[in-house]
């Protein structure tokens, strides 16, 4: 059982390092210094000032949801929508958040993650029945859903919880009770690392020590086995969609009352995709996708460092994300084939 | 042609000379030599695992061997030139049929034919039924593949091996889908295709079948040539059957070393005084059970059957008869139209199959690497996971103490493997269903339904699966055995149901009489067989 989750840790970390040097041979062939754009990553996102805090404020959130993801996943479904249950969790809390202004924190905070928790579990349990009352491929109705949020957010924010006063592009809400707000615009806070700290526990929980765990696990790379065993394979799967739905819906509530502060139509796009990322660099395994969900998280801390301090792309950082997406889509044959056998040498 | 000018009619049908083939590690053939005489019907027969189906494979030219060549009719065929191979006149008609099924039999032979320009479906279906006549093969042109019953669709199978004009045609275990009388008439339309000067190779896995048909027999065991190829005239049963199983021989049962070998007319270990008496109580009663054509199969048409405890019956029947359906519908997998299950006792109409194991209910499925394992997952997750299905989602599961419980049950299972983290799929077919066993009978079954359980095992294997089956009748377990394999039922069972055309037609108890049973496999599936043609 360790070895494995280790062996996912490696595996991640040989990923990360392989897309890097792809990374860098682009860097070079667009003319910029390779080692200097490296060391501007790794600055922006260690060693500057306050740097663990940026990590955390970003790397947060993204492992609240890859661990939803993980968990859906193991259970053989390609919930790819964390992106729209993301949405729905924000958007939910927001309308929360409106109702609950002026009352005590005490109350309203944990009411609000509560709508976010349902909002996302929602937006997850139609694509969950879909797929297994009608047989939908999740992947098309979750991928959908991820633009209906999309937009059911823009409607939102330049409707009914329209800031008036706003002037940007985009539109917004009124800022959140500042009461309620749970970390800084710019930072993270003890609650928020106690609830991902809760959250890591929970699925490590699920995946590894209940019965959901073993049975998801099997039923997703043999729903037929699992079912000749007389296992209720529509409820595992109901059940990993609504848990990693939730998951996202939470991630959402904790941006909002957090460093966001208020609901803006478009914000943070690629949080699920990000995360859905994570879930496949970590090899499913809950704990590495707490190391790969802040490295991730650093990366994105880096990108707002590279154009400010070091006058570099922020680009710079897509395109790591990017090849590191690119190598996990082929790991399957060539990277496994190279980690058993290295695995087969230092056995024997 | 392409055809060596030394290959005159005295050249060898086939001539493998010190013939290898490896699969990774795995040696399948090891320095096979021998010369097979043209115009002969020769038989290939081994234990599974013997090297059988690649001997057959290399003969066809579709193996590349790792060393040593194969010679047919004196030509060398490049592996894995298929078009080269039909040229030199080998067809192999596979274990498992590879037609199209959306296919009429009359497309499939046009579509290996020589095939020029436009054609109309008429005009192809009255050409192909006449050469269909003119072979002396009964087949319905028009008929679609998929509609044909297996017997129709391995003739076809041969159709299409004889549509290029084939000189050596092999045949990979043709009987095994068979039922008896279906076996007589392949047989006769062998020694036909015998009489036209063709070279047959059979591989087969009864000494009964062997001596019936085959003019020289050649036995594989482990990869190497045990003996042969070697004349079958004047051929002692015992002595072909001690080469087939080695060894092991001596430590067999006569009866099941009979049944493991098709040694000769089929008997029974238990016949007479030496049958135990079967329990009182009833592990399974099936009445009038009616299920619609579905996922399973074609569905029931009235099942009448009862196991009591203690007591082995076993199901016989043409595959694709209702067998699917019956352990569906008992699983609780598929919904019944109209009759009753019972196990041990207890009434079960809509509850799921969890409830039923509950009950004591316990299956061995049919599809080993599918329904039995996740090939990919470990292998103590397989075995728990019949562990954990009674209980709630939340259920606490702690890894280390199923492992450890998975470990314990493999090595009392004696099970061959390095540890409990391995994958299923990493284990031979014999100890991948040991695991199947090991997590399905235990001290709490009540009903064992074991659906073609000793599919693709060796000697060893098949012994071991039979002796644990016996040992839970001995505990008081009804078991249900579907097998395709009369030999292994007349050997285990104490009674043998009949299915064809989803209804029991028949229960027969020993000395079973292979003639009567084959009769009533066939008598009832005569009928489907009308409607389709």
């Amino acid at each position: 059982m360790m070895t494995e989750q280790i062996a996912a840790v490696l595996r991640a970390c040989l990923f990360i390092a392989i897309a890097l040097l792809l990374c860098m041979v682009i860097f070079a062939a667009v003319g910029l210094s390779a080692i200097d754009t490296l060391r501007g990553v790794v600055e922006g996102a260690f060693f500057r000032p306050r740097a663990m805090d940026h990590v955390l404020r970003w790397g947060l959130p993204l492992l609240i949801t890859s661990v939803g993801v993980v968990i859906c996943f193991r259970a053989g479904y390609f919930n790819i929508g964390a992106q729209g249950q993301f949405y729905m969790g924000a958007i939910a809390a927001a309308f929360a958040a409106e109702a609950l202004r002026g009352t005590s924190p005490l109350v309203a905070v944990p009411l609000c993650m509560l709508a976010g928790i349902v909002g996302g579990a929602i937006w997850a349990l139609w694509p969950a029945l879909l797929r297994v009352k009608a047989g939908a491929d999740e992947v098309i109705s979750t991928m959908m859903g991820n633009f209906i949020a999309a937009l059911v957010l823009v409607h939102v924010t330049s409707g009914p919880l329209k800031d008036p006063s706003g002037s940007g592009q985009a539109t917004s809400s009124l800022p959140v009770d500042a009461a309620h707000r749970i970390s800084a615009t710019t930072g993270t806070s003890p609650i928020i690392l106690g609830i991902t700290a809760l959250v890591v526990l929970l699925g490590w929980w699920l995946t590894r020590r209940t019965a959901f765990g073993v049975l998801s696990g099997l039923a997703g790379r043999n729903p037929t086995m699992v079912t000749w065993q007389g296992a209720d394979v529509e409820r595992i799967a109901i059940g990993a969609f609504l848990v990693s739905g939730a998951f996202a819906g939470l991630a959402g509530s904790i941006e909002l009352l957090g460093p966001n502060g208020r609901l803006a139509s478009g914000f943070l796009p690629a949080h699920g995709f990000t995360a859905v990322v994570i879930a496949l660099v970590a090899s499913l395994s809950v704990l590495a996708t707490v190391f790969v969900a802040l490295f991730f998280g650093a990366l994105a801390s880096a990108a707002l460092y590279l154009p400010v301090m070091a006058g570099l792309p922020a680009a710079a950082i897509q395109i790591i994300n990017a090849s590191i997406a690119l190598f996990i889509t082929s790991r399957t044959e060539a990277a496994e084939n190279l980690l058993s056998r290295w695995r087969a040498r230092w056995k024997t | 042609m392409a055809e060596n000018p030394q290959a005159g009619a005295q050249a060898p049908a086939l001539d493998a000379q010190g013939v290898t083939v490896r699969y990774g590690s795995f040696t399948a053939l090891d320095d096979v030599t021998a010369r097979f005489e043209p115009g002969l019907i020769h038989a290939i027969v081994g234990q599974n695992g013997a090297g059988k189906t690649t001997f057959a494979r290399v003969a066809a030219g579709l193996v590349a061997p790792a060393a040593g060549q194969a010679l047919i009719f004196g030509t060398q065929v490049p592996p894995g030139d298929v078009p080269r191979a039909r040229t030199a006149g080998v067809e192999l008609v596979h274990q498992s049929f590879a037609l199209p099924p959306s296919f009429t039999v009359a497309e499939v032979l046009q579509f290996v034919g020589p095939r020029a320009g436009l054609y109309s479906r008429r005009a192809i279906e009255r050409h192909w039924q006449a050469w269909l006549r003119d072979i002396g093969i009964d087949l319905p042109a028009a008929a679609r593949i998929r509609d044909l019953p297996i017997e129709s669709q391995q003739s076809a199978e041969i159709a299409r091996a004889m549509v290029s004009d084939a000189r050596l045609l092999i045949l990979d275990e043709p009987t095994a889908v068979l039922p008896p009388e279906g076996i007589d008439r392949l047989f006769a339309r062998i020694r036909s295709l015998k009489a036209r000067g063709v070279t047959v190779f059979l591989v087969l896995h009864k000494i009964r079948e062997v001596l019936a048909i085959a003019d020289t027999v050649t036995v594989l065991r482990g990869g190497r040539l045990v003996a042969g190829p070697m004349p079958t005239a004047g051929l002692a049963p015992a002595s072909l059957s001690a080469q087939i199983i080695g060894e092991g021989a001596g430590t067999l049962d006569l009866s099941d070393r009979a049944a493991l070998t098709g040694e000769g007319a089929a008997r029974h270990a238990d016949a007479g005084a030496a049958a135990p008496r079967r329990g009182e109580g009833k592990a399974l009663e099936v009445s009038l059970l009616h299920v619609a054509r579905g996922q399973y199969g074609n569905g029931l048409s009235g099942v009448n059957l009862d196991v009591h405890s203690a007591e082995i019956v076993g199901i016989a029947g043409v595959e694709g008869n209702g067998q699917r359906d019956l352990v569906a519908a008992v699983a609780g997998l598929q919904p019944i139209a109209e009759g009753a299950i019972r196990i041990a006792g207890q009434s079960f109409g809509r509850e799921g199959l969890a409830r039923r194991r509950g009950a004591g209910l316990r299956i061995i499925p049919f599809e080993r690497n599918v329904e039995g394992l996740s090939l990919t997952s470990s292998l103590w997750e397989n075995w728990s996971a019949a562990q954990l299905v009674g209980r709630s989602l939340l259920a606490t599961a702690g890894p280390r103490a199923l492992r450890r419980l998975a470990d314990q049950r493999f090595r009392e299972w004696d099970l061959r493997y390095r540890n409990p983290d391995q994958p299923a799929g990493a284990l031979s077919g014999g100890n991948a269903q040991k695991v199947i066993l090991a997590r399905e009978v235990d001290a709490a079954a009540r009903l064992i339904i074991a659906a073609q359980p000793t599919r693709g095992l060796d000697v060893g294997a098949t012994a071991a699966v039979w002796d644990a089956l016996r040992a839970a009748r001995a505990r008081g377990a009804g078991v249900l055995i579907i097998s395709s394999d009369l030999d292994e039922l007349f050997d285990i069972c104490d009674r043998v149901v009949v299915l064809a055309a989803g209804r029991s037609v028949g229960t027969f108890a020993p000395p079973y009489d292979l003639r009567a049973i084959g009769d009533a496999m066939v008598a009832a599936t005569a009928r489907p067989q009308e409607e389709t043609a």
